[in-house]
């Protein structure tokens, strides 16, 4: 029996039966592969840390996750990994642990209750940890943006839009209208949100409205960026000139000459 | 970390009245001084939002780089300067902006 299995595991064999097997189908085993592998790799470091890499991550936070449970002035995203580090080492020498909760803003200084837990079996001490990292506000890294199916709405929304354009059903001024109003949309929708949020993280404004206003700042900012591309499109001919206009040889010194009608039509 | 909101709108208000005066005592033509804000525009639109996107892409792959909160910080900052100069995009732009609202009215041929 063993010298069965040696025998069909030799080295020979594997290369051989390597060898005879088509290259497509081996560029789609390996492809196949990547995100099994990138799921084992990622689902360990995702867990419990920054989203953006942030290390010990003062209040009030440089994003609207800023999480402090522990009641330390720290996200504690941001010191998930020192945190898991210092407790390993401490439940093997000290069997005193502190659990701070903070009910308020998440502000350290707010702490609100603080828990002494005196034990004498050392063990006990490593069982709070984990209840008190699991409570944080991970929930927010599984929010789905629909980046793509938003983008493929929005691009089919265009390609309708150009098509009634072209055969004459939509005038070339109403097209432009009702893309203009959409990026406008996206702009201001946008630049609303991205200012509340910043206004709310300089304050340390914790609210449960948070992660909506951050969810339709992702979404404005996909019409933001789609309508963009749209209205450079819309104004291909202006956008070439600017290029011109600004690095071409042609003299930009005012002369007596002076541009007549809309600024759109003639840049 | 708190953000600087008034810092980073300075250069902006500044460069965009020096454009316009310059414009408005004739010494550069208009076209010169729109394209140059629909330049700034376009370049500040690509670095916010290719920042903004590079980040979603993280997040949803789980991934965090060790340039993600330099990343994050650049993107707010340039941000806050998109909404300033989508503010001096529409002043530049004003009465086409304004038709995009209102209908305009069609003279009668009489």
């Amino acid at each position: 029996m063993k010298n069965k299995i040696t025998s069909a595991l030799s080295k020979e064999l594997i290369i051989s039966a390597i060898e005879n097997i088509p290259m497509k189908q081996k560029l789609i085993t390996a492809v196949s592969t990547i995100p099994f592998i990138a799921a084992t790799t990622m689902s360990g470091s995702c867990a419990t840390s920054c989203p953006y890499g942030m290390v010990n991550d003062p209040y009030p936070g440089q994003c609207p996750r800023y999480t402090d449970i522990t009641g330390d002035g720290i996200c504690d995203l941001s010191q998930a990994t020192a945190a898991a580090a210092t407790d390993t080492s401490s439940t093997s020498t000290d069997d005193t642990t502190t659990t701070t909760t903070d009910s308020g803003n998440g502000h350290g200084a707010n702490a609100d209750t603080t828990i002494q837990d005196q034990s004498a079996d050392p063990n006990a001490a490593t069982i709070p940890d984990s209840t008190v990292l699991d409570s944080g506000n991970l929930h927010l890294d599984t929010t789905n943006y629909y980046v793509l199916p938003v983008t493929i709405m929005l691009i089919g929304g265009y390609l309708f839009t150009h098509y009634l354009f072209n055969k004459g059903i939509l005038k070339r001024n109403k097209h432009r209208r009702i893309w203009n109003l959409l990026v406008t949309a996206g702009y201001l929708g946008t630049g609303v949100t991205g200012i509340l949020l910043t206004i709310m993280i300089n304050l340390g404004i914790r609210t449960a409205l948070n992660p909506s206003i951050t969810y339709w700042h992702a979404e404005m900012a996909i019409l933001m960026v789609i309508g963009t591309m749209i209205h450079i499109h819309l104004y291909w001919k202006p956008f070439k000139n600017m290029f011109r206009v600004l690095f071409g040889i042609k003299s930009n010194l005012k002369k007596k000459t002076k541009v007549k009608g809309h600024p759109s039509d003639v840049l | 970390m708190v953000y600087d909101i008034i810092m980073p709108a300075l250069p902006f208000i500044g460069g965009y009245l020096f454009t316009y005066g310059l414009y408005r005592i004739d010494l550069i033509k208009k076209a010169l001084h729109i394209n140059i804000w629909n330049l700034i525009i376009g370049l500040t639109f690509l670095i916010s939002a290719g920042a903004g996107f590079v980040l979603l892409l993280l997040m949803e792959f789980g991934v965090a780089l060790p340039i993600s909160p330099q990343l994050l910080y650049g993107h707010v900052e340039l941000g806050i300067s998109l909404v300033l100069v989508t503010v001096f995009h529409f002043h530049t732009y004003w009465k086409s902006s304004k038709t995009m609202f209102v209908q305009v009215k069609k003279r009668s041929k009489t």
